[in-house]
């Protein structure tokens, strides 16, 4: 993991760049929302790609590649974490100050 | 933390531009992750011993092919690839290397090469052994072929390196290894060779044997060639050593006492055995000859040239065949010397004393026997003979001064008597010749000293023309 980390600290930099913009988006943006329903289901179905992650089940590239996506797409959700809770805390700050 | 689910809801439409992220890292990373983990997985793979061995990488997956030559070495270079950073999984394609049976190592040398063949234990011995045969054939070149199996006998690497050592010596030839037997066959580059191959097989390691050793030496040629124009004989070719170096000398020196001894001699071993007693033995024939040539090439004596009346020419041929060792065939081209122009009874005489007057008739010590060193001498005093035909001759015997009187007075008679009847044997008349015995009585040298007395104990010829 650290070897993955170290090889590809760009991309998953990228990610979590990515991620932080859409949490400090997410928090004022007023667009549709996934269903809790969804949320469960795609999480059900991330818990099962990284089972096959885990389980090194595709072989020689393809893993490499679900590898890959799976370590980006958790720096992104980091990314998207962080991002949300930093402009949940400026939003919250300007509207308790006296307009 | 109500927050962070509420808001997660909307993280949704980052994914897309992460898809494409994805799609682009996978895209331009691949090859150079794959480029990287085969460098650090060959790398992994530097301290350990294989044959064979490849690395291909897949994304993170090793594919691990290669020929180990112990259970335990195959392990840990599969664990070695394993421990890789970076490495996600080992297709382990590895193996034992094969076994041979009988293990074999073949080193054949021809005019321009030297050739390894059959197989080695390690890659390291495999080298070990290429350099090994560089250094010892210095200058020829080597063609390495061996290849690479398992179960080669202990001591495999001392036992090949000595055998290189003996290829060296080898003009050509091949030397083989199978388990612990050693083969040898092939001709030696000096003389000797042989000798010195079989000694050396002496040091091969415990275990090993020598199954068959047929290398061949270069014939061991003695040469003796007898010039009577510059009255020389030359002598070259081998002998086994400064002994009977010095010895032989002795005896060429007794038998061609009116020849100049020209001696090109030169010590090496492989003589054959009972080379000394063959080659004085045919030296005597040689003796014999107006004009010839003696070689000795191994056992074979062959000899060649012109005997100096015709019951000299079976007398040696028959004397050969006699006094030769066993096993030493003989090939004796012997033809007739042309008889030489009549003189008369004045010039004989001078003739016999020219020929007596740097040698003399040799007889055994105390006795009327012929010393076999005398007989190229005596055959020439045949010739002298037989040029004056119409000539009356006196034998006279004569000793030193030593003994009884009456003792030397039979043995000076039976000494002239010896040489009539050798005279006599060549084919020369024998009513030609009388016979006289003088003792010690008519010294022509002090009977004080050894030279004195050697002078006084002759044979004198005195020529007559008949009435």
């Amino acid at each position: 993991m650290i070897y993955l980390a170290m090889f590809h600290w760009g991309w998953l930099l990228g990610a979590f760049l990515l991620g932080f913009c859409m949490g400090w988006i997410a928090v004022v943006y007023r667009g549709r929302s996934v269903s809790r329903a969804w949320i469960q289901r795609l999480s059900v179905l991330v818990a099962v790609i990284i089972g096959i992650a885990v389980a090194k089940v595709l072989p020689g590239r393809f893993g490499y590649w679900l590898d890959l996506g799976l370590a980006l797409f958790a720096f992104y959700l980091v990314g998207c974490a962080i991002g949300s809770w930093l402009r949940d805390i400026v939003v919250t700050r300007q509207q308790g100050r006296p307009a | 933390m109500h927050g962070l689910y509420r808001w997660s809801a909307k993280w949704w439409p980052g994914l897309i531009p992460l898809a494409i992220l994805w799609l682009v890292a996978a895209w331009v990373s691949t090859i150079p992750l794959e480029t990287d983990l085969t460098a650090r997985g060959t790398a992994a793979l530097k301290n350990t011993i294989l044959d064979k061995s490849s690395v291909t990488v897949a994304g993170r997956d090793v594919t691990f092919a290669a020929e180990a030559f112990s259970e335990e070495g195959r392990r840990s270079a599969v664990a070695a690839v394993e421990a890789t950073p970076g490495v996600r999984l080992v297709n382990d394609d590895t193996r034992l290397v094969a076994e041979a049976k009988p293990f074999v190592w073949v080193a054949e040398r021809d005019n321009v090469r030297v050739t390894l063949w059959g197989t080695a234990p390690l890659p390291a011995s495999k080298a070990r052994i290429a350099e090994a045969a560089r250094t010892a054939l210095n200058g020829t070149e080597v063609s390495d072929r061996m290849g690479l199996k398992r179960s080669a006998p202990p001591r495999f690497d001392a036992a090949a390196m000595l055998l290189l050592d003996q290829v060296a010596k080898l003009k050509e030839g091949k030397v083989t290894l199978s388990d612990t037997n050693v083969s040898l066959s092939g001709m030696a580059r000096d003389l000797g060779g042989r000798e010195a191959i079989a000694a050396a097989l002496k040091n091969l390691p415990e275990g090993f044997t020598v199954a068959a050793n047929e290398i061949k030496a270069p014939p061991y040629v003695f040469q003796a060639n007898k010039d009577p124009v510059t009255g020389t004989l030359t002598l070259s070719g081998y002998v086994p050593d400064n002994t009977v170096h010095a010895a032989l000398a002795a005896a060429a020196g007794r038998k061609f006492a009116n020849e100049k001894i020209v001696d090109n001699l030169k010590a090496s071993i492989g003589a054959p055995s009972g080379f000394a007693a063959a080659v004085t033995t045919a030296l005597g024939a040689l003796s014999r000859l107006s004009t010839g040539t003696l070689v000795v090439s191994d056992r074979e004596v062959k000899l060649s040239g012109d005997a100096l009346y015709d019951a000299a020419v079976g007398q040696i041929r028959a004397g050969l065949a006699k006094e030769l060792p066993q096993g030493w065939p003989i090939k004796a081209e012997i033809a007739l010397k042309p008889s030489a122009a009549p003189v008369d009874a004045t010039v004989c005489q001078q003739l016999f004393e020219q020929n007596l007057a740097k040698s003399r008739i040799r007889f055994e010590t105390a006795s009327a026997s012929i010393n076999a060193d005398s007989a190229g001498l005596l055959d020439r005093l045949v010739e002298v003979a037989m040029r004056c035909p119409t000539t009356k001759i006196e034998i006279a015997g004569h000793t030193d001064g030593d003994g009884d009187a009456a003792f030397n007075q039979s043995l000076s008679e039976k000494r002239a008597m010896a040489v009539e009847d050798y005279l006599v044997t060549a084919g020369l008349p024998a009513d030609r010749f009388s016979t006289v015995g003088y003792g010690a009585t008519q010294p022509i040298a002090t009977n004080d000293t050894e030279e004195g007395r050697l002078q006084n104990r002759r044979i004198e010829f005195l020529v007559r023309q008949q009435p």
